[in-house]
């Protein structure tokens, strides 16, 4: 991939967004652009595939595309043409997300994960309205409509436990994810899919198969799919910190499953 | 310690290295190219004793260490006298307040965090684009080895004719940087939420390094040093108001019981700037001068009212509560090679002035933040902006 950071191909390549001020992410060490709304959102759908070697695809593993969450887009974004933030999540919806993502469900891009840590990495504990959740949720029923990939939304950064079962009830995406050192895995209920982000994606301590798997509770009986995932993105560990992780998520999968 | 001049000024933190500087550090050889860029920058620069650099760097490959130690003393001259003769038109040129600029360093974390015991290096990580930096891991109680700055500082003493600053890198900036793992493991093992754990376990690090870093400090001081800069680019990298509490606890644990005029640096906020950090900030007894990045938020339009400078918006803050000490003020964007007009610049410091109605003794120019990611050239101009631009904002207001 080349991009920078996961909000650069749209503040680079979707028309009505220019480039502002360089902005700390969340509580890393990282940074972006801050997207700035100065017209009408409009993307060709090529904004982020053009940031990828298309032979990836090609390999034949299932190819996963990661893309901000409208709430996420919302927070970070400065806004200086849509008269409402509903308006800007769903402008962002319908005329960014929903083209980006029909480019690359075309290209053969076989999951679309949006990250959200802008709803629950609230700035000293500011709730997020329950109303945009919802258009988020609306939103993203157009994005995803008729388009053939499996969708998964990923909360971390903050404890998703004050917008349960909201997230399920309300995000039309398969699989909803949680960051397990921030949210309490017994606080989840039950449902359908579920990405679980067991392994601590912000610490060199590289957990143990059996650790990962203890991490887990009784979840798999309370959801019909699950996917073992580090907690967020794991760029803020090296990289061999990082592989060791992953062979170590793949490693409790088999403990999991009895093999 | 104020100045008696209106808008002094002040280099803030890293200055680019030459290709010569970096190439026998790793191990490349030296190029035609390379040298031809030692000799001309050295000209320009009036760098003393160059023909024994060009000799040296002739020799292209397997230097000594003692020849890569003069390599690098002739680069601290290089950065020293950048800063001197920035904006070399103006009747008085150069900054007042100077530095090596990062020379003789790796970089703000990897050289201190080198040089105090209790750290083991993991790997690369990415901080933005493709700028990485090395992490280190805690894996004991740290504590002092050597005073990793000393030698940078007596150099940079000797060579100035400006005053002379030191940089120093903080304990929240090392710890927000560096993996917690000895502190996370003491920790972990209290029967405290999730959050209150993490944050026991930096609190606890963040005040037993600044117990080193003040040790590091002191023998800066007893040598010489008079202008300490605290780094603290991570100040706002947490941002619960414990947090904000801790980067006050932190500076005031690294110079308690010290004499010097100390300052603090930071940059980079997250989007809610930095009123995330008050008032706790001011806590920060000891600390003479807060110097914060704005030209990056800024537009690039001439003008002194609220619409044009909107980078400049949380300097109110300090103005909002009753801060009367000094500011250092960011002038010029560092990540972009966009130079602001000399106009806008000055525009700049007259709005600080405006909206913190403090005396201009008491305001400092600077860049926004280390210029280590620009050309020499860009860097340089740069440089001379700072310069320029103060001098022009004295002469409005001498005129008003």
């Amino acid at each position: 991939m080349h991009w920078q950071d996961i909000l650069r191909p749209f503040t680079t390549s979707v028309k009505g967004v220019k480039k502002g001020a360089m902005v700390r992410w969340f509580n890393t060490n990282t940074f972006y652009f801050t997207p700035v709304v100065a017209g009408e959102l409009l993307s060709d759908g090529s904004a982020v595939s053009r940031t990828f070697n298309p032979s990836l695809v090609k390999s034949g593993a299932i190819t996963k595309v990661i893309l901000p969450d409208p709430l996420t887009f919302v927070e970070l974004a400065e806004n200086s043409y849509y008269t409402s933030r509903e308006r800007l999540i769903f402008a962002y919806c319908d005329n960014v997300l929903r083209p980006e993502v029909e480019h690359l469900s075309r290209m053969g891009i076989g999951y679309v994960q949006f990250s959200a840590p802008g709803v629950v990495a609230r700035f000293r504990g500011k709730p997020l309205p329950r109303a945009e959740l919802e258009q988020a949720g609306e939103g993203l029923r157009t994005v995803l409509k008729g388009v053939k990939v499996r969708s998964g939304y990923h909360t971390f950064f903050g404890d998703a436990a004050p917008y349960l079962p909201a997230l399920f009830d309300l995000i039309p995406t398969d699989d909803i994810g949680f960051d397990f050192t921030e949210t309490d895995p017994a606080s989840l209920g039950s449902g359908e899919g579920l990405i679980a982000g067991v392994a601590d994606a912000r610490s060199s301590y590289v957990e143990s198969a059996g650790e990962l798997a203890l991490r887990m509770g009784g979840l798999g009986e309370k959801f019909r799919k699950i996917t073992l995932a580090p907690s967020c993105d794991l760029q803020y560990v090296p990289r061999s910190v990082a592989d060791a992780k992953l062979r170590n998520l793949a490693a409790a999968r088999l403990r999991l499953i009895g093999k | 310690m104020t100045d008696h001049k209106a808008f002094p000024t002040q280099e803030i933190g890293s200055l680019p290295k030459f290709s010569w500087r970096t190439k026998p550090f790793r191990q490349q050889p030296l190029e035609e190219g390379d040298i031809a860029v030692a000799r001309a920058w050295g000209r320009m620069l009036g760098v003393k004793n160059l023909e024994s650099l060009l000799r040296l760097l002739k020799k292209r490959s397997g230097f000594t260490d003692e020849e890569r130690r003069r390599i690098v003393e002739f680069s601290m001259l290089y950065a020293i006298a950048m800063q001197e003769k920035a904006g070399e038109h103006l009747r008085e040129p150069g900054l007042d307040l100077v530095w090596s600029g990062e020379q003789a360093r790796t970089e703000m974390y990897e050289t201190p965090v080198s040089n105090i015991k209790g750290f083991e290096f993991l790997g690369r990580v990415r901080s933005f684009d493709n700028k990485y930096w090395r992490e280190a891991s805690v894996r004991r109680k740290p504590a002092y080895l050597r005073d990793y700055h000393l030698d940078e500082f007596l150099y940079t003493k000797s060579h100035a004719r400006r005053r002379p600053k030191i940089p120093v890198t903080d304990a929240i900036t090392i710890v927000a940087w560096s993996d917690h793992y000895y502190y996370t493991r003491k920790w972990g093992r209290r029967s405290l939420a999730p959050a209150a754990k993490r944050f026991s376990a930096r609190r606890e690090m963040t005040l037993e390094l600044a117990g080193v870093i003040r040790r590091v400090v002191r023998d800066l001081l007893r040598r010489g040093a008079r202008e300490i800069q605290l780094d603290s680019p991570a100040a706002t990298q947490y941002q619960t108001v414990e947090d904000a509490k801790l980067v006050a606890e932190s500076f005031n644990e690294t110079t308690r019981g010290l004499d010097g005029t100390f300052s603090l640096h930071s940059c980079f906020p997250p989007k809610y700037g930095y009123g995330i950090l008050f008032p706790h900030l001011l806590e920060a007894k000891n600390c003479s001068r807060f110097s914060f990045e704005y030209a990056n938020r800024d537009g690039y339009a001439v003008g002194v009212d609220d619409g044009r400078r909107v980078g400049y918006e949380d300097l109110k803050l300090f103005r909002d509560y009753g801060y009367e000490k000094e500011l250092g003020v960011g002038v010029v964007h560092v990540h972009t090679d966009r130079l602001p007009t000399l106009a806008a610049v000055r525009d700049r410091i007259l709005y600080a002035q405006k909206v913190t109605d403090l005396p201009p003794e008491k305001i400092f120019v600077n860049p926004d933040c280390g210029l280590r990611t620009r050309s020499p050239e860009v860097a340089y101009e740069m440089l001379g902006l700072v310069a320029a631009g103060a001098d022009e904002a004295r002469e409005a207001l001498a005129g008003n």
